[in-house]
């Protein structure tokens, strides 16, 4: 970012945002909100974006702590699982509104976050991600055996009609897809004010060092912590979002450790600590993933995975930075190239 | 630049004419080969933990449909003489299948896929109930008729969908056999049990039966349960497990395990000198060959519940058929598993052949209707037909002994070809 992290007055503004980009922004988001008109009949191509759109907020929510404040976690799937069960069981055992089991879901995501925070942000760098994993571990365990959240059972919501107020739609599944898209604006939104905020430069500042940020007078640990309970609060209502997507949620679904590798995965592999990475990587691996599937997987033979294994392999050793990285070097190269 | 442009261009006028012949001859060709064929769509899990299984499954499908397609004159299946199903003008069923990768979400969403988009008229699947579970009910919403020979979990019937049928014991009734097996056996013996330790891995499929066997002893009250174990799959040491086990004395000890710990509790066992009137088991894991290879003559009398075997191909010759055609296309005993699809498969055609036509409500009301003889199984079954729920009523077990090394049915008694070894000797 060009406006500098560490000055004397200590004032925090990013760059004006060019009116230019503002409006590509709301186009953009404008012609996603018409594209389901064009999607009757075809329910893959819906699925397909609805999920593509989720997991773009999952990455968007990983990369506020793992990009922003460089905390790396390999156990969001916890939250995201926590989210998922807090609405269902609040639905099942009281009878509460999905969509305020899904503020609910969130409070307690952000909490578990803050509470599981509180020891692990003790540990830095690869002591803390081993930390992330041990935890989301233990939980998906506890609740693989728990019966009042259904063991390994999981547990079913029950059918209601289809409408907004029930948060189940059935026939019709355009609805899902504009929640999904609506939250990813909303988190998108959220996420450029939080990097242009005095939240996001000090948490830049973690990530690049530390102690010079202690020694400015800010506590890391309260700015991990607050970076801890947006990231784990907005996985909390995705999970929420899956669980009246799919109306069935388990241990191995909802909590397993490869939710906690896709959410990393994201976000990484489109560019870490940016905006437009986690929307990138989502539509760019989803995409790749779900049309692989769609014409290898019957075969049995797994050549889907081997293509989407293949294609993360090559990307890694050949732009670790992620897409976004890529994308900026070559613009670098073409600006002197025209020069 | 125009020298590439006209090279480009010659090269597309010279293959012109063949491009042309081939469309036209694809025209032509096309309505013999679309000649109303009957899609079917099976979802199964094709990679991950349950991979394996998942592949053997959808080949004994595979293998099911190569048979109704196929004539063969030489075979006593139902459907093999004839190509296709004679009632709908011999039309073939082609098979669309796909990987749900265990995962209940994808497997919805492969089933929207496929009714909406490649116009199925059935699906089959899925070896995994919680996919089941999310299946069931698209099948449910978009009115297709969804068949499950695989999926055993017991609340998947308790939902009164009115487009699933489960040709498969749930696993309540699964669990339920162990306790009529041994009244059975409490008639025929002074060496009675009593008392029933059950002990079950803590995944789904081991929650769900320790659940089912505690349920069933208010129905046999001359048994009672010593202890309800669970343990961590993929667990290394069993002692603490064995030691209770020990200190309950149960006549009996009921396994929901797999493979490696099924190896695992038999070494304990024999280490413990822990020796109960038997050692019963659901699923394969105590008479598998991984676990007769591992244990050798510790192996023998185990009892396993299964599904279905191959020595009662002396009963049913169309076992003894089905087996070697597996065992020929796919290099592989068939067992259980793969058994119970073929069947279901079967069931799901005899259906569709009843109905004379694709309509789902057709379907449906044929598959309401079935009501199919043993002779035309190749399950050790009483036959076929659905209740209300759409669960297959008249579904049996049968129980395996290890002897000499080698499986062998040991009950029901009068289909039984050897003698159940009784009480258990020590080894």
């Amino acid at each position: 970012m060009s406006a500098p992290s560490v000055n004397k007055g200590l004032t925090f503004a990013g760059s004006p945002i060019k009116l230019r980009n503002i409006v590509l922004f709301f186009a953009g988001v404008g012609i996603l909100y018409l594209i389901p008109q064009f999607l009757d009949g075809k329910p893959f191509e819906l699925r397909l974006l609805t999920v593509i759109f989720l997991y773009a907020v999952m990455g968007q929510s990983w990369n506020i702590l793992g990009g922003y404040a460089g905390q790396i976690s390999i156990g969001h799937a916890m939250f995201f699982g926590l989210g998922a069960y807090t609405s269902t069981i609040a639905f099942l055992n009281f009878g509460v509104n999905p969509w305020i089991g899904g503020l609910l879901a969130v409070a307690v995501s952000a909490l578990a976050g803050v509470l599981i925070g509180i020891p692990c942000f003790r540990l830095r760098s690869h002591y803390f991600v081993i930390a992330t994993l041990v935890v989301a571990e233990s939980i998906f365990l506890i609740f693989s055996e728990w019966s009042f959240v259904g063991a390994a059972i999981g547990l079913e919501l029950p059918i209601r009609p289809s409408g907004w107020e029930n948060f189940q739609f059935h026939r019709n599944k355009i609805p899902y897809y504009y929640i999904a898209l609506t939250m990813l604006v909303v988190v998108t939104i959220f996420v450029i004010w939080m990097e242009r905020s005095k939240i996001g430069f000090v948490l830049k500042g973690i990530r690049d060092d530390e102690d010079a940020v202690r020694s400015l007078g800010f506590s890391p640990l309260r700015y991990k912590l607050i970076a801890m309970a947006f990231s784990a609060g907005i996985l909390g209502f995705c999970g929420t979002f899956y669980a009246q997507y799919v109306l069935l949620i388990e241990p191995p679904t909802v909590l397993f450790a490869s939710i906690s590798v896709i959410v990393a995965l994201i976000p990484i592999f489109g560019g870490i600590g940016t905006v437009a990475g986690p929307i990138i990587g989502s539509v760019i691996l989803l995409t790749i993933s779900e049309y692989s599937r769609v014409h290898f997987s019957g075969s049995g033979r797994n050549v889907d995975l081997l293509i989407y294994g293949a294609l993360i392999m090559v990307f890694a050793a050949y732009c670790p930075g992620g897409v976004m990285s890529m994308i900026s070097s070559l613009r670098a190269r073409f600006r002197k190239g025209a020069v | 630049m125009i020298q590439v442009l006209k090279s480009i261009g010659r090269s597309f006028s010279s293959m012109k004419w063949p491009l042309t012949a081939v469309v036209a001859g694809s025209l032509l060709a096309s309505p013999a080969t679309a000649q109303e064929t009957i899609k079917i769509g099976a979802l199964y899990p094709l990679s991950g933990a349950v991979a394996k299984s998942g592949e053997d499954t959808l080949n004994a499908i595979k293998l099911a449909v190569e048979i109704i397609n196929g004539q063969h004159p030489e075979l006593n299946i139902p459907f093999a003489k004839t190509t296709g199903l004679p009632r709908l003008k011999n039309a073939k069923i082609e098979l669309i299948t796909a990987d749900h990768q265990a995962n209940p979400e994808i497997g919805a969403a492969e089933a929207e896929r496929m009714i909406s988009q490649r116009k199925v008229v059935a699906l089959i699947g899925t070896f995994l109930s919680s996919v089941a579970s999310t299946v069931s009910t698209v099948a449910e919403r978009n009115e297709i008729p969804f068949m499950t020979g695989d999926s055993e979990a017991t609340p998947l019937t308790e939902r009164g969908y009115k487009w699933l049928f489960r040709t498969t014991p749930t696993s309540r009734d699964q669990a339920r056999d162990f306790f009529v097996f041994l009244r059975d056996l409490n008639s025929k013996t002074d060496q009675k049990v009593k008392t029933i330790a059950v002990v079950h891995e803590n995944t789904l499929w081991g929650q769900e039966f320790g659940k089912s066997m505690a349920g069933h002893f208010k129905d046999f009250p001359e048994f009672t349960l010593a202890v309800n174990i669970g343990y961590q799959q993929g667990t290394t040491d069993v002692t603490s497990e064995v030691q209770r086990l020990i200190s309950a004395k149960p006549d009996v000890v009921v396994h929901a395990s797999y493979d490696a710990e099924a190896i695992l509790f038999a070494k304990t066992y024999k280490q413990f000198n822990f020796t109960p009137k038997g050692v019963l088991a659901i699923g394969a894991a105590f008479s598998s060959s991984a676990f007769r290879n591992a244990l050798k003559s510790d192996a023998n009398y185990f009892l396993v519940r299964e599904h279905w075997a191959l020595d009662l191909a002396d009963r049913n010759p169309l076992i003894g058929e089905v087996g070697q055609l597996y065992q020929k296309r796919y290099n592989k005993a068939m067992d259980g598993a793969p058994a119970r699809a073929f069947q279901a498969m079967m069931v799901l055609a005899d259906a569709i052949n009843r109905a004379g036509s694709t309509k789902p409500e057709a379907i449906q009301k044929a598959l309401k209707e079935t009501d199919m003889a043993p002779s035309s199984l190749i399950m050790p079954w009483e036959g076929v037909k659905f209740d209300a729920k759409g669960q297959n009523t008249k579904t049996r077990g049968i129980f395996v002994q290890t002897i000499n090394e080698a499986p062998a049915t040991v009950w029901p008694f009068d289909m039984a070809r050897t003698k159940i070894v009784w009480p258990k000797p020590a080894q």
